[in-house]
């Protein structure tokens, strides 16, 4: 597998400790590279420098073999970019945008990119600065894939959108994965990568805490379940069989999937009333296993 | 240089250029005819009861024939600072704005290099300033031909033109050399638009009064006379410094965009 992205000692240093810190990674041919962190980890900084709006201080990054500062422009024309934030010209409508971005991009054939708006059910005529976040967010996805280009850099790609149309963009990430497409997405949801992903960067403060394939990611993802029981008693026992977090009648458990059918039999064996759970968050997730030793 | 994008970029301002167009046609034709070689007398006498405040606007000497009149009350004040505006609004479109919304990611995006997207926009602004001065142009000559008719004399009032369309690219190289350099969208429109008007407000005092006359100096106005040429005194080395001084200012614009980092 030969390597589209590659980033080597990667440094962007804006002092006080912002920035990003000596990443090193590669993506390869066909391979969706998850980039995962929380809000301010540094994501959208390392894709400023793939998409070489920023020079790296030090450092380099590369896509197909390509310096990504000095040789964007050609780059470019197999990039498909999909910003977080989505700045749009106010003035036009959606389809005279993608029509501009088209012609800059020198796409001749729009077939595709009507098709993908049907798909997205976008309605061109409209104009952007009356466009909700989820519609500004279509046309940016419209804009980003509809020159079928062979590596596509996505930077928390479903924000604004509703779940319906989550599912639909990930569906069309997967088709491109199958189409044999490079993806390098970014995102602060775990939902998101896990399901579009073979392989996950974790990123905190900046640095890369782990780098994983996906199934380890996993089943290292745990959740949080609140058991709730009909007396104290029951409440009571659980708690000091099964450990966790005692409120009232309540106790939260953070546990793995793998221990959940012990747990159940355990709770059931008692008056349980009510079981709810709850998914981690990622920094709680990040926190859980790499939380003690990292502080 | 990228057609679609020059397309783009021009269309953006076609509401501002059309309202000074307009004010400039207004103001070509409400002067033009007001001169009168008769009446030429009575605001000489105007002028001598007020001199300071007239001369400040460059207006000195009325002139007996319709450029002299022209070059003293348009080109001394009106048809420098009109276009100014026009060019900072423009250059803030085009290049200010873009970055500090971050629209100007999309057009990183694309297989366009910055240096081609840096060229399309300086052109773009000097084709606005062209169009500016053609529109002087035509709107002048058109009031005078009508009004009356034969009195301008054509030739002169061209190479009035060329100098004032040098003296507004520099003002251009500066505005867009500033929005380069600066990603603060107040500093870059600020700083150049702070610079040019300052420019604008030196030759105004170094009008006045022999005191201040030494102002004159520090104004690249100064290489503009439009009182001189109008008087068949044209004189190339002047215009051609304010042409290379804009071609620097244009020039290290690109540069600095080819070169910056742009948090879009």
């Amino acid at each position: 597998m030969s390597n589209i992205i590659h980033v080597s000692h990667l440094t962007k240093d804006y002092k006080k400790g912002k920035g990003v810190f000596d990443l090193s990674f590669s993506v390869g041919k066909g391979e969706a590279f998850g980039f995962l962190g929380p809000n301010g980890a540094g994501k959208t900084t390392t894709i400023r420098q793939l998409m070489g709006f920023i020079r790296p201080t030090s450092g380099t990054v590369s896509i197909n073999g390509m310096d990504c500062f000095l040789q964007a422009a050609t780059i470019q024309k197999d990039v498909g970019y999909l910003p977080g934030e989505l700045p749009l010209p106010e003035d036009l409508t959606g389809e005279q945008f993608i029509s501009f971005i088209a012609k800059l991009k020198g796409i001749s054939d729009i077939f595709y990119a009507h098709q993908l708006m049907q798909r997205f059910q976008l309605d061109g005529k409209q104009k952007m600065r009356k466009m909700s976040k989820g519609t500004r967010q279509k046309v940016g996805i419209v804009a980003a894939f509809m020159g079928q280009p062979q590596i596509f850099i996505l930077d928390e790609p479903t924000s604004g959108l509703d779940p319906l149309m989550q599912n639909e963009f990930i569906q069309l990430v997967l088709e491109q994965k199958a189409k044999g497409c490079t993806i390098f997405l970014s995102s602060h949801i775990f939902e998101e990568v896990e399901r579009t992903c073979d392989r996950v960067a974790i990123l905190r403060k900046g640095k890369i805490a782990s780098i994983q394939p996906i199934d380890t990611l996993r089943h290292q993802q745990s959740r949080e379940f609140h058991f709730s029981f009909s007396s104290q008693e029951g409440a009571t026992v659980f708690y000091q069989k099964m450990g966790g977090t005692l409120q009232e009648k309540t106790v939260i458990l953070l546990s793995g999937k793998e221990q959940l059918p012990s747990i159940l039999q355990m709770a059931s064996s008692l008056d349980i009333c009510d079981l709810s759970t709850k998914s981690q968050s990622l920094e709680d997730t990040f926190l859980a296993f790499y939380g003690e030793e990292q502080k | 240089m990228n057609l679609t994008l020059f397309r783009r970029d021009f269309l953006q301002n076609k509401l501002l250029i059309i309202i000074i167009a307009a004010v400039t046609a207004m103001y070509s034709i409400v002067v033009i005819s007001m001169f009168d070689p008769a009446l030429g007398e009575s605001l000489e006498l105007m002028m001598e009861s007020m001199p300071d405040l007239f001369a400040a606007f460059g207006m000195t000497n009325a002139g007996n024939t319709l450029i002299e009149f022209i070059a003293n009350y348009l080109y001394g004040f009106l048809f420098v600072l009109l276009p100014l505006v026009l060019i900072v609004i423009v250059t803030n479109k085009l290049v200010v704005r873009p970055q500090d919304k971050g629209t100007l990611g999309w057009l990183l995006a694309t297989p366009v290099s910055r240096s081609k997207i840096a060229v399309t926009k300086a052109v773009t602004l000097i084709y606005t300033i062209l169009l500016e001065i053609l529109w002087i142009l035509l709107c002048c000559i058109g009031a005078s031909e009508i009004l009356f008719s034969g009195e301008l004399d054509i030739q002169r009032f061209l190479l009035l033109n060329s100098g004032l369309f040098c003296l507004l690219s520099l003002f251009g190289g500066i505005c867009s050399c500033s929005g380069c350099i600066f990603s603060d969208s107040t500093l870059g429109t600020g700083v150049s638009s702070g610079i040019c008007i300052a420019f604008v407000l030196l030759q105004m005092l170094s009008q006045v009064g022999e005191e201040t006359e030494w102002l004159k100096y520090l104004t690249p106005l100064t290489l503009f006379d439009s009182t001189s040429i109008a008087q068949g005194d044209f004189s190339v080395v002047p215009i051609l410094m304010l042409l290379l001084a804009s071609i620097f200012f244009f020039g290290m614009g690109i540069f600095v965009f080819c070169k910056k980092d742009f948090s879009v």
